[in-house]
């Protein structure tokens, strides 16, 4: 028998002729995997697994309009959702957190902020995605780099559903006025425009409002549990990150205390009870009209413009959110958080279907009723392909949706750390402290930086350190949008 | 040394006593051994795992339980140290304090007038007990909604005063921790109010008539007579209401989150946000030991002041007894 001799030169050109068959249009290669819609690909990819009905947390407002996405996909994949504990995102965090204190396999997702995946990915709770991502050619088409707020340390750990940036809102009848005009040309000697700065909207703030008609100047939350939002993008928007490569804090600088100074100004302009509101009373008043500007999640652009739901459809201007010259360059920066976004858990026996529904939520196409669900508004716009699309435009209106791809070029997590939530409400506490009057204004940053040191004491220098690169990754490349 | 009895004078034991004695000793052991076993089963391996974390510094980020790092009472000191703690317990006592007070003395009140029986009693009885009936996270909420700076309370008071009168009472951080207070006193004044109705009822008629015929004004009845047969059931009322408003978690955290600044960060929250927030578990077991070591010596003192007020009851009693019967 002739054995045949398989030389270099064979090799080569065999290997060149199946890549050649693997391009061509015909070629059943990968065919199943690696062409069609990403929806297609992913549904070819969960079939393999076989039907299941997976278990998890989230919350009802967030879940409603993903149903009708997730049954098409128990059609055509028999995977389709089981139990669901409804819990608010904003109590989630806590609920995961003994999910993973308990190794618990009863849930296979969570909806949570993304700003946990350090915590979760540390308390080695959550499945790794890129594998999932990797079978069915899947990617996820987000804004700018909004993608990278889903990974840690190089590996993907969610999928969003909500993009949760904050925007810039501004009445336009009460800018546009002329006696307006002429009150802030006369107080200001200069124009009354769309607000570039921090100082700029405290100006407008101060000079429009009229708390005899319950108009207020701002709609921005000073509470415990919201207020950090905004300080960060106060700080980070002066050129501050709150720690050196060390991992020391560096909160009690000149860019930290510009930010606490700017963060307090607003109680001059704020509603007297804004110390103890959060979106539940000031979404409401923003609607209605009891506000002149603030920086708000998108989400409420789409309230704002339902003539159904809102006293001031079409009286608003959208926009980048203001920036700071404190750094010496104009820096604009947004915040999202809590960015809603599906994890799956390790434990779980369901992971892959759950990491396959997942992706099917998040695929630019799937998502857009989700996100433009004009009544149940908490899912907001974050992919590519929400921008252009007519149903998400709708919603948002033309100026909310640019708006929205603007801030998103310059989106910034908060604390993108393991220990996310020991930081921010420690930093919450002390902020609101210093705006009811509790703690002296100059000794909030000191106080924070010592009680951070015992949190970066307790969970390790060193592993923090690590995690330094990845929190860096997920800030934002551009000072303004292009 | 005393001689022993002779075995035929000493007393004879029936077989009936016997039998009734077992049959006590069955019925003590069948109500005692399930309750044994619970705590044995359920409760020790809880107190034993609290123990072990209050005494091993471990972080949930940091690998298993089990291979935490044994510190001593380091976690103690640091809990024992920490001023955000002692400010907890501070704020828990007033709180504490003022609901316990506010509850009796309303509670009190209210049973007072309705310990004689009148007509439509069962209607006023239904409508005092329902504020105890109201979910505490809906007392909450509700009061989240009435108590607004220009909400419906405030301009109610307004109107009776005929002053403008606008605390606010959910962001000014000196009027925060007494909002809550006088949510506590209506949510809870009815407890007090039930057993303080129950004891007052169940006061014997004969020292209060004796008092009336030699004369007695209702004021020196209630002061002399009633006031000192209900001091055991008022410490238990008091006793009984001051710990659970210690443990008062849903109100706080519904209305406030500890806030507006720390203003009402009273130990449930702390405790809380230590283990659930900054996923402290071992600080947060140091410190659930600390306030049961606190709450504990609380109880024993009650029942200590119990028992005082027991044996002075006995002896007017025993005294009256004496009296009326004629002993020396």
């Amino acid at each position: 028998m002739a054995v045949a001799r398989i030389t270099r030169r064979v090799f080569m050109e065999g290997g060149l002729g199946l890549t050649i068959l693997n391009l061509l249009p015909f070629s059943n290669f990968s065919r199943a995997f690696a062409q069609g819609t990403p929806e297609e690909r992913v549904v070819a990819a969960a079939k393999t697994l076989g039907p299941a009905d997976v278990t998890g947390i989230i919350w009802s407002p967030y879940l409603v309009p993903m149903k009708p996405v997730i049954e098409e996909f128990k059609k055509q994949t028999g995977i389709g959702l089981g139990a669901v504990q409804d819990i608010s995102i904003f109590d989630t965090p806590q609920r995961a957190m003994a999910e993973a204190l308990s190794r618990s396999p009863q849930f296979d997702f969570i909806h949570i902020d993304s700003n946990m995946i350090p915590s979760l990915a540390s308390a080695g709770y959550l499945e790794p995605l890129d594998e999932y991502m990797k079978k069915a050619n899947f990617k996820i088409e987000a804004v700018a780099d909004y993608a990278n707020f889903m990974t840690y340390k190089g590996q993907t750990y969610g999928v969003p559903t909500d993009g949760n940036v904050h925007i810039q809102y501004v009445r336009r009848d009460i800018l546009e006025d002329p006696d307006n005009k002429k009150k802030f040309a006369d107080k200001h000697g200069r124009e009354l425009k769309f607000p570039e700065t921090w100082e700029e909207d405290l100006a407008i703030q101060e000079t429009l409002m009229d708390p005899s008609k319950d108009l207020y100047g701002s709609g921005n939350l000073r509470n415990r549990a919201n207020g950090p939002t905004w300080w960060y993008m106060i700080f980070y928007s002066a050129g501050g990150f709150p720690f050196d490569d060390d991992m020391k804090p560096t909160l009690d600088t000149p860019a930290g205390q510009y930010a606490v100074e700017i963060y307090l100004r607003d109680k001059k302009v704020n509603h007297p009870e804004a110390a103890g509101w959060g979106t539940a009373q000031m979404i409401p008043r923003i609607a209605n009209g009891h506000v002149v500007s603030c920086q708000y999640w998108d989400g409420t652009a789409k309230l704002n413009e339902n003539p159904e739901k809102s006293k001031t459809a079409g009286k608003w201007i959208y926009g980048l959110v203001p920036g700071s010259d404190f750094s010496g360059k104009r820096i604009h920066r947004s915040l999202s958080s809590p960015l809603a976004a599906l994890l799956v858990n390790k434990y779980s026996p369901r992971k892959a279907q759950a990491a396959y529904l997942a992706l099917w939520l998040g695929s630019g196409k799937n998502s857009i009723p989700i996100v433009s669900d004009p009544v149940n508004t908490f899912n907001d716009a974050w992919a590519k392909e929400h921008m252009t699309a007519p149903p998400v435009v709708k919603s948002y209106s033309e100026g909310g949706i640019k708006a929205i791809e603007k801030n998103f070029q310059v989106v910034a997590p908060p604390i993108y750390l393991t220990g996310y939530l020991e930081f921010q409400d420690t930093l919450g506490k002390n902020l609101s402290e210093a705006y009811v009057g509790q703690l002296p204004a100059k000794d909030v940053l000191k106080k924070t930086e010592n009680e951070w040191n015992a949190i970066i004491r307790r969970i390790g220098q060193r592993k923090l350190k690590d995690e330094l690169a990845s929190y860096k990754a997920v800030m934002p490349k551009r000072d303004k949008p292009a | 040394m005393a001689a022993r009895p002779p075995l035929d004078t000493a007393p004879k034991v029936s077989l009936r006593e016997v039998s009734r004695a077992r049959a006590i000793r069955r019925f003590r052991l069948t109500i005692l051994v399930p309750l044994i076993a619970l705590f044995v089963l359920v409760l020790m391996p809880v107190l034993f795992l609290q123990l072990y974390f209050s005494f091993h510094q471990w972080s949930i980020y940091l690998g298993s339980w089990w291979d935490a790092d044994y510190v001593g009472l380091n976690l103690f000191t640091e809990v024992l140290t920490d001023p955000r703690f002692g400010w907890a317990i501070l704020r828990s006592l007033a709180f504490a304090t003022g609901s316990t007070i506010g509850c009796f003395v309303i509670g009190f009140a209210l049973a007072y007038l309705m310990h004689k029986p009148f007509r439509g009693q069962a209607l006023y009885y239904v409508v005092f007990i329902l504020p105890m009936l109201t979910v505490p996270i809906v007392v909450a909420y509700t009061a989240e909604m009435l108590l607004y700076q220009s909400g419906p309370v405030n301009d109610l008071i307004s109107r009776i005063l005929g002053v403008e009168f606008k605390p606010a009472w959910l962001t000014d951080p000196n009027v925060a921790l007494p909002a809550v207070t006088l949510l506590e006193i209506w949510n809870w004044t009815p407890f007090s109010f039930i057993i303080m109705l129950a004891g007052l009822s169940a006061i014997p008629k004969e020292p209060i008539e004796a008092a009336e015929i030699l004369g007695a004004s209702k004021w020196r009845i209630f002061w002399e007579v009633q006031l000192p047969l209900l001091r055991p059931v008022i410490f238990l009322a008091l006793v009984l209401r001051f710990l659970e408003a210690m443990a008062e978690f849903p109100k706080t955290w519904a209305l406030f989150q500890g806030g507006p600044g720390t203003a009402t960060e009273t130990l449930p929250v702390y405790i809380f946000l230590t283990t659930w927030q900054y996923f402290e578990v071992s600080k947060g077991a140091a410190m659930s030991y600390i306030v049961m070591m606190l709450m504990i010596v609380i109880v024993l003192l009650a029942i200590q002041l119990l028992r005082r007020e027991k044996r002075s009851l006995d002896a007017m009693y025993g005294k009256a007894a004496r009296e009326a019967g004629g002993e020396p």
